[in-house]
């Protein structure tokens, strides 16, 4: 092998080098002006400029390589492609509407701001390295980078209790799955010989039948995604994470790392592991619908508000796998594909949206959302609480929101392949959920109280949530366009 | 263009209401909006052909290409007068809830609009996903109007309905994804157009429950049937009705539980012909049970307002009888019963309303000695209670006795039963109109600390379309049904290879033709 540094792999990965350059400039002015923060709103400035540049780049850089034959980075260690492109926008943007949080919320601005900043875009960083990773190590790489700079962030946070055990436990669970990941390379090494994705799917078809110890590689891999994106039973680290860290770090975390871990997911599944392994694939198949039901029977129980909202994505992380596994069999990788990616867009706004609302409620590092805390913020808030409204039902799969139309686009690949009993498994979950996503409703409409948010009247957060609750209307209605367009980048 | 107007004007009109500035003339706004509405469903009726049973005024743009679903408006005989109902009703249920909503006035209208949007689109849209959008749409509006002015025990309630109905849906939404994929397989495109689904073949193989035709049969008619309700799953229903405002339990009773049995028509039987006439026995016998059992429970009933509620199971039994029967008399019955449904069982909701305003209870105990007191109400009451009970001369009449015979020329077991639904009827309704405004005064009515005032200008105006229709449709059903000839004579007649054709399409037309002739040819 030889190492050539060209100067077109370097314009590949500009997004990637201004992003890291843009996380150092907050840190570094705060130690040019002797430790003090400058004011808040410059350094927000800084890190939204820094994740801008890197979206633009991202798109510029997508553009001009998606005609190219050689997709590839670095001698095959990244590759840009249709999956890289889409989430790692919805990676940027979610990292963004973070920041904004995180400026907003006051549990999260304050002495360190800068810092957080930096971490955050690191952790962007770790994203973009992920997503377009085309070698396990290199993913393994993005999979740290992104996981350190959380564990920080969490650790951070003033509050004393809560936090500080939810950055432990997520810390320890989360350097147990990058262990069981990373054991499982060193198998697939012994096997194949290579850490290069698109070489261990062409040894697959006819290694994943003969040798067990590849097959032993491929399952210690899927496990330590399953860990990450929490699906049940490798999910018990999630509520009280969520619970624990700081709101807007709990909605990078539900949104962003998820949709990243997910497109890595993508990437090894598409080893067609599934097809020759039938235990594998029933395994991950009940998995699926055990993450279903134990997320939306426990997201009934749950008062606090964001343990709901934790529960909640732990079924959503049910609903993906099920696009995940329909990938694994599909002939026609592209169109289950697009239903998960689709699925990521549309799970992550109306996720954001649900976090930031509970952000905006937060008066300090202290504060517990209940549920029935909400009574009587329709009357207060109309707009807020409508917003919150459309979030919800998205969340339930209420047409036209993108919510539906993603299930809808889930469920009929599965159903195309034929996986109709998890299509069913689905949609009587969504039914579950809608149990639990009206119950906030309940409360804010039609019972009394008077509930007033921490945010000042035009305060960022209430732009970012009334964009979401916008896109997550509007993308549903035109999701037809969307899909096609997700659909022919991945094919 | 005009089903597009008809369908998205009420949007545009909640729109209008929620950037109004001026609260005080919100409600007068509204009604105007409505009635502009109403008179746009008028010139729509007015430009229908009665002649044809092919689909009018069509709409149809590609709306996501990757999936065949399309924009697709189609108005024909079995959806004309289920519009003309809402539309209809719109405008009175508003003027009849000018002083019973008080609180967030603005919602309600908002509601009441979209709701509408909903419905109509439910009635209109000739695309899978496109109706099932609307289908469930339609619930939202619902649930904030029965949770946030509804009564006691609202919130359990409104619950209820939201779950219970989208229980129901979600499967329909998977056999709707499946029927998409045999589009694909047979057509080539994948389409979810309902009259490419209507062109499928799906197998059917009798006495065998996991066979595909009765699978997909019965994921739709499970939907449909909790909307109805049909009897084992009505029990969301008294709980909505009770709890709900009175102007959500005229939308409700009157419209939202035609969308089950309009359900039926549209889909269940024209889809899957062989698995219908083969479980026919099925919904004929809950049909039946439905009509005796919401009978009975509705003569114990202390509540006026339940009791109106649960003689809405007994009504609904006879729709479902009389669809099930596959013939000329009983789908006629059925859908002129759909109307007549809307019609009395309204106008008592809202009579249930203004007596409620007065004494704020519906405890029929409480009461007595009505008639001597409100003249003019009780002379409303009786004749919508009349209409009720299906007495000749008025518009339930007509319905109940086409059922009735089309199910005595279809199964003459389920006539026998069916028929003492018209006794049970008879003896619910009288005896409980008995009990209020015959007798000794009860408590409310003889408490000299609240006098009752007969019917105000408004509710004159509010009960006198409805009586109107009463006797109308009573009188001369052929004003009405001449416009569902054509298309109820093609269900019955091609039912087992059910076509729609586009007017004006001949493309449509003649693909429509040539399948029917090969159908023909290998028979």
């Amino acid at each position: 092998m030889n190492f050539n540094i060209g100067i077109a792999d370097l314009i590949r990965v500009s997004p990637m080098i201004v992003l890291f350059l843009a996380s150092l400039i907050p840190i570094t002015i705060k130690v040019l002006r002797g430790n003090r923060e400058q004011s808040s709103e410059a350094t927000l400035f800084q890190g939204l400029g820094g994740l801008a540049a890197a979206a633009i780049l991202q798109m510029t850089v997508y553009m001009a390589v998606s005609d190219s034959p050689n997709p590839m980075v670095f001698s095959n260690a990244l590759v840009i492609d249709g999956v890289s492109f889409w989430v790692g926008i919805i990676a940027l943007i979610a990292s963004a509407i973070s920041l904004i949080l995180m400026h907003d919320n006051p549990a999260t601005n304050g002495e360190q701001f800068s810092e957080l900043v930096f971490l955050t875009l690191s952790s962007a960083l770790g994203m973009l390295i992920l997503v377009a990773a085309a070698d396990l190590l290199v993913l393994f790489i993005g999979l740290e980078t992104m996981s350190l700079a959380l564990y920080l962030m969490i650790a951070m946070s003033h509050e004393q209790k809560l936090s500080k055990e939810a950055a432990f436990k997520y810390f320890i669970l989360g350097s147990f799955a990058s262990a069981l990941f990373l054991y499982g390379v060193s198998f697939l090494f012994g096997t194949v010989g290579s850490t290069y994705i698109p070489e261990i799917i062409q040894h697959t078809g006819q290694l994943i039948s003969s040798n067990r110890l590849f097959l032993i590689g491929i399952v210690l891999v899927i496990l330590g995604f399953c860990f990450k994106v929490s699906i049940a039973p490798f999910h018990a680290w999630t509520p009280d994470v969520y619970q624990g860290a700081p709101t807007p770090h709990a909605a990078l975390m539900a949104t962003a790392v998820k949709a990243v871990s997910f497109a890595a997911f993508l990437r090894i599944i598409t080893t067609k592991s599934l097809v020759g392994s039938e235990n594998l694939f029933t395994i991950l198949q009940w998995l699926a619908v055990l993450t279903m039901i134990l997320g939306n029977v426990a997201a009934i129980i749950q008062n606090n508000f964001k343990r709901m909202l934790a529960y909640s994505s732990i079924a959503h992380s049910g609903y993906i796998l099920v696009g995940i596994i329909t990938v694994g069999v599909s002939e026609r990788t592209s169109f289950g594909a697009s239903g998960v990616i689709f699925y990521l867009v549309g799970y992550s706004l109306m996720t954001l949206g649900a976090f930031a609302i509970v952000s905006l409620f937060e008066k300090d590092e202290n504060s517990k959302i209940q549920i029935d805390d909400l009574a009587g913020y329709a009357k207060r808030h109309p707009v807020m609480a409508f917003c919150l409204t459309i979030f919800l039902l998205s969340l339930a799969g209420v047409p036209p929101t993108i919510g539906f139309f993603g299930k809808f686009y889930l469920f009929t690949s599965a159903i195309g392949e034929g996986l109709i009993w998890l299509a069913l498994w689905g949609v009587l979950n969504s039914v579950i959920s809608a149990y639990y996503y009206l119950r906030p409703i309940v409360v804010m409409y039609m019972k009394e109280g008077d509930i007033e948010d921490a945010g000042s009247i035009m305060n960022p957060t209430r732009v970012a949530i009334l964009v979401s609750a916008v896109f997550v209307v509007l993308l549903g209605i035109f999701s037809g366009p969307i899909y096609s367009i997700v659909e022919k980048a991945l094919s | 263009m005009i089903l597009s107007a008809i369908t998205f004007l009420p949007l545009l009109f909640a729109l209008v209401v929620l950037l109004w500035p001026n609260t005080k003339t919100l409600r007068h706004l509204a009604l105007g909006l409505s009635i502009i509405e109403f008179l746009a469903s008028l010139a729509m009726l007015a430009h229908f052909d009665s002649s044809t049973a092919s689909l009018q005024m069509v709409e149809r743009f590609t709306w996501i290409e990757r999936f065949g679903i399309s924009y697709f408006l189609g108005l024909d005989g079995l959806s004309l007068w289920l519009i003309m109902l809402t539309t209809f009703l719109t405008p009175i249920v508003l003027l009849g809830s000018w002083n019973s909503i008080q609180d967030r006035v603005k919602g309600f209208l908002v509601s009441v609009f979209v709701l509408q949007t909903a419905m109509i689109g439910t009635f209109l849209a000739m695309d899978a996903i496109f109706f099932y959008l609307f289908w469930e749409l339609s619930l939202v509006p619902m649930y904030f109007m029965i949770g946030i002015w509804g009564g006691q025990r609202r919130i359990y309630a409104t619950v209820k309905f939201f779950i219970y109905t989208m229980l129901g849906s979600v499967l329909m939404l998977v056999a709707i994804i499946y029927l998409m994929f045999m589009t694909q397989e047979t057509l080539g495109t994948m389409s979810a157009s309902l009259l490419d689904f209507y062109r499928l073949k799906i197998p059917f193989i009798g006495g065998q429950f996991f066979t595909l035709q009765t699978l997909l049969f019965f994921a739709f008619a499970l939907a449909f049937s909790i909307k109805v309700p049909v009897f084992p799953f009505h029990t969301w229903l008294p709980d909505a009705h009770v709890e709900a405002p009175t102007p959500g339990s005229v939308i409700l009773a009157g419209v939202m539980l035609k969308m089950g049995t309009y359900g039926f028509l549209r889909w269940t039987i024209p889809l899957f012909p062989e698995a219908s006439e083969y479980w026919a026995w099925l919904f004929m016998t809950v049909g039946v049970i439905g009509i005796v059992y919401g009978a009975l429970v509705a003569m114990v009933q202390p509540d006026i307002k339940k009791l109106v509620a649960y003689s809405s199971v007994s009504h609904m039994g006879y729709i479902l009888l009389g669809l099930f029967t596959f013939n000329q008399f009983g789908m006629t019955g059925s859908l002129y019963q759909m109307l007549n449904h809307g019609v009395s069982t309204g106008a008592l909701f809202l009579l249930v309303g203004m007596i409620y305003e007065r004494t704020h209870s519906r405890e029929i105990s409480k009461y007595g000695g009505l008639a001597g007191v409100l003249p003019l109400f009780t002379i409303a009451f009786f004749i919508i209670t009349l209409s009720s009970i299906a007495v000749p001369m008025t518009n339930g009449f007509i319905g109940e006795f086409l059922i009735l015979l089309g199910s005595f020329k279809a199964e003459k077991a389920f006539a026998y039963v069916a028929v003492t639904g018209v006794v049970l009827g008879a003896v619910y309704m009288l005896w409980m109109f008995k009990r209020v405004f015959f007798g000794e005064k009860g408590e409310l009515v003889k408490d000299e600390h609240h006098p009752l005032h007969d019917l105000s200008c408004r509710e004159i105006c509010v009960l006198v379309p409805m009586v109107v229709m009463v006797f109308w449709m009573g009188l001369f059903p052929n004003h009405f049904l001449d416009f569902s000839k054509a298309s109820l004579d093609h269900l019955v007649a091609d039912r087992s290879n059910y076509q729609l054709a586009i007017m004006g399409d001949k493309a449509e037309v003649k693909a429509a033709t040539t399948a029917f002739n090969k159908a023909e040819a290998s028979q």
